[in-house]
């Protein structure tokens, strides 16, 4: 990989951003944008009144009206993390016009990591067997895990080394086969009150991005940041379950939420102040997707106390449920099929996952547009 | 400009007055670590965690965010002037390490961070119950900043050679038992399998990686003052030595009992090694996959 160098100065910024006003003088001459997104959605859907049919206990819980998610998609026969993921990097390559042997870099940010059914795998890193796959073979190839920012902060990274010139392009992918939580949570489970409530409301999915260099002028991403306030890491854990296959995932919802749409305000601010923008200057916000009703909360409170909103906030969650870190781009995906984007566009992706995990991502999402059959 | 090694440092579990989990060895080492560079945590702007065996085989949130809390690494925003850690986990197995000092390392470049960490660990999660568990428990942390006046990490390496996955594995699968009483008449259980081939395909893929690094970076190996390679295999550091030529003085050994070090190993070869006498040194892991990562360093 080539290297370049610049003085180093972080300035009084809280969170790690690159790009915009502020940037750091080493962030280098290039500008990264997204040239392809893939996603894989399970054909198989579970509605929530299926999900909460099967609870062991009579729990009188109205998960619908609490999250407003009507299904999710889940995995059918043969389906697991890596064929969800290898889907969606495929279609992310089709639309993005280049080959796999094109890809520097591949990212997997997966947190489930299921092959084989549940059989979870620690070594090798999934990314061996989706190079492998893909035919990427001159990509530098690793998984990172960062909870549900995982392909957020995989997107961080990328953007960091094209933006020095040290690759021309990369992809960050991740294959989401974290329903079997919800079967296990769906045991267990008694009131409201269960802090395996949560996982009641996750669906199954595969996403891809696809960043390159963009042409000298041409736009992309504007800012992307990132910071950990990990006095809040303990709120929601995961591990292999007890009583069972696979996982169990243990949250405190309510307080995750608070502390989310609380810290994350000031640190939306700095990374609107970097890019020189207002809230309202933002096209499409897309949050990470737990449920409608909290998205819905979280974005009156934070659009309240900045004052001003941005002009569409998008939702999928009813439909998909919470696929954990390929939210952003499975909804992202959704809308350029649906032609809902016009050229010149901006986008905020903010992620606020366990950890906890606080990203931004602003793009200008042109060269997108008309890549999904609906030129503006 | 470039990244250099501030300090590094190791903890074991034999050392511990307390009941150790990874979490502890991590926390221990990032310690020592930042103590060793007369740092405080409150100065990092980047923790990546590279260790894969942990405890409870968390799968969320990141294992790093933890040790951030763990040792006050900016846990919370204040109002006010300041800045925070920005933490993640790497997951590549026995390359963890280097592949985390290579992010860092762009991140450090580019001015987004301008101190880092990297920190792994791994103990077995599952004592008498795991299967194949043969690491070590270890934990070991490498600090990294940006320095006018010297190269540093000059140039990686990362290569996979998928056709040899087989080798080397490890899953959680669920096992049934109902023999022993368990209330759900079996549980979820961590396997470790390494052939005994590994070791000598490690070898082959590790001497063809540093090779190319060394023709890309027009090295003669026969210059470099310190060999520190690693594939969680005893013999390992010995064996590539001899294969590229370094002569076997200038190999960095790990401590007794540390030969099959995991994730944390390439911070435990570093303990054996006076920094400011780093010439040009080359670092190599080998792992499952098989996945080779090189490094170059200059001091």
């Amino acid at each position: 990989m080539e290297k370049s160098r610049a003085s180093v100065h972080r300035g009084g910024r809280w969170m790690a951003l690159e790009g915009g006003a502020g940037s750091p003088p080493g962030g280098g001459s290039c500008t990264s944008r997204f040239v392809g997104i893939g996603a894989s959605v399970p054909e198989r859907r579970l509605s929530t009144d299926e999900l909460m049919a099967s609870t062991k206990h009579r729990t009188h819980i109205e998960l619908e009206r609490l999250t407003g998610i009507r299904e999710r998609h889940v995995v059918g026969e043969g389906e697991d993390s890596h064929t969800l993921a290898l889907g969606a990097a495929r279609d992310a390559l089709a639309h993005a016009g280049c080959a796999a042997e094109d890809l520097d870099v591949l990212i997997v940010s997966s947190i489930s990591r299921y092959f084989g059914g549940l059989r979870l795998r620690l070594e090798p890193p999934m990314s061996v067997s989706l190079k492998e796959a893909l035919g990427a073979a001159r990509a530098v190839s690793f998984d990172l895990s960062n909870a549900c920012a995982g392909m957020m902060t995989g997107v961080f990274i990328l953007n960091d080394l094209i933006r020095q010139g040290r690759i021309r392009r990369g992809m960050v992918v991740s294959g989401e086969y974290i329903s079997q939580l919800g079967h296990n949570a769906a045991r267990e489970v008694r009131t409201v009150m269960s802090k395996q409530l949560a996982s009641l409301t996750l669906g199954d999915a595969g996403a891809a991005a696809i960043l390159e260099r963009a042409p000298e002028g041409a736009p992309g991403i504007e800012v992307a940041g990132f910071t950990t306030l990990s006095e809040h890491s303990r709120l929601c854990v995961a591990f292999p379950a007890k009583i069972g296959r696979g996982a169990s995932m243990y949250t405190d919802a309510r307080m995750i939420h608070k502390v989310a749409i609380e810290d994350s305000l000031p640190l939306l601010r700095e990374a609107l102040d970097q890019a020189g923008l207002e809230f309202d200057e933002i096209d499409y916000l897309i949050p990470h997707q737990t449920s409608a009703r909290a998205i819905k909360k979280g974005m009156r409170q934070l659009s309240e106390s900045i004052g001003v909103a941005p002009k569409h906030v998008v939702v999928t969650v009813d439909e998909l449920g919470n696929t954990a870190s390929t939210t952003h781009f499975v909804a992202l995906r959704r809308y350029l099929e649906e032609g809902r984007f016009a050229e010149g566009d901006r986008v905020m992706c903010l992620s606020l996952a366990s950890g906890l995990e606080v990203g931004v991502v602003i793009f200008k999402v042109d060269q997108l547009v008309g890549r999904y059959g609906h030129d503006h | 400009m470039g990244t250099i090694i501030e300090a590094s440092a190791t903890a074991t579990a034999h050392r511990r007055p307390f009941a150790p989990g990874a979490l502890k060895l991590a926390d221990a080492a990032a310690r020592s670590c930042l103590e060793r560079a007369h740092r405080s945590a409150e100065e990092l702007d980047l923790l990546i965690n590279a260790g894969v065996y942990h405890d409870r085989i968390l799968s969320e949130p990141a294992f790093a965010s933890l040790i951030q809390e763990d040792i006050g690494a900016n846990p919370g925003h204040p109002p006010g002037a300041g800045h925070g850690t920005f933490s993640f986990d790497v997951c590549n197995g026995a390359c963890g390490l280097l592949t985390g000092i290579h992010l860092a390392d762009g991140l450090l470049a580019s001015g987004a961070v301008e101190l880092a960490m990297v920190v792994a660990s791994d103990m077995d999660p599952q004592p008498g119950v795991s299967e194949g568990f043969g690491f070590p428990a270890v934990g070991g942390a490498v600090l990294l900043s940006a320095e006018d006046s010297r190269a540093g990490f000059t140039a990686f390496q990362f290569a996979t050679f998928p056709e040899f996955a087989q080798l080397f594995g490890s899953y959680v699968d669920w096992q049934e038992d109902a023999r022993r009483g368990l209330a759900h008449h079996g549980r979820n259980v961590l396997t470790v399998e390494i052939a005994d081939s590994y070791a000598a395909q490690a070898l082959e893929c590790a001497a063809s990686t540093a090779r190319e690094l060394a023709a890309a970076q027009t090295l003669d190996l026969g210059e470099v003052d310190l060999l520190l390679a690693t594939a969680s295999v005893p013999g390992f550091a010995d064996a590539l030595a001899r294969r590229l030529g370094v002569p076997a003085e200038r190999v960095a050994a790990p401590a007794e009992g540390l030969a099959r070090a995991h994730t944390a190993a390439p911070a435990v070869a570093l303990e054996s090694v006076a920094l400011p006498a780093m010439r040009t040194a080359l670092f190599v892991s080998a792992g499952a996959g098989i996945t080779v990562a090189a490094a170059l360093y200059r001091g």
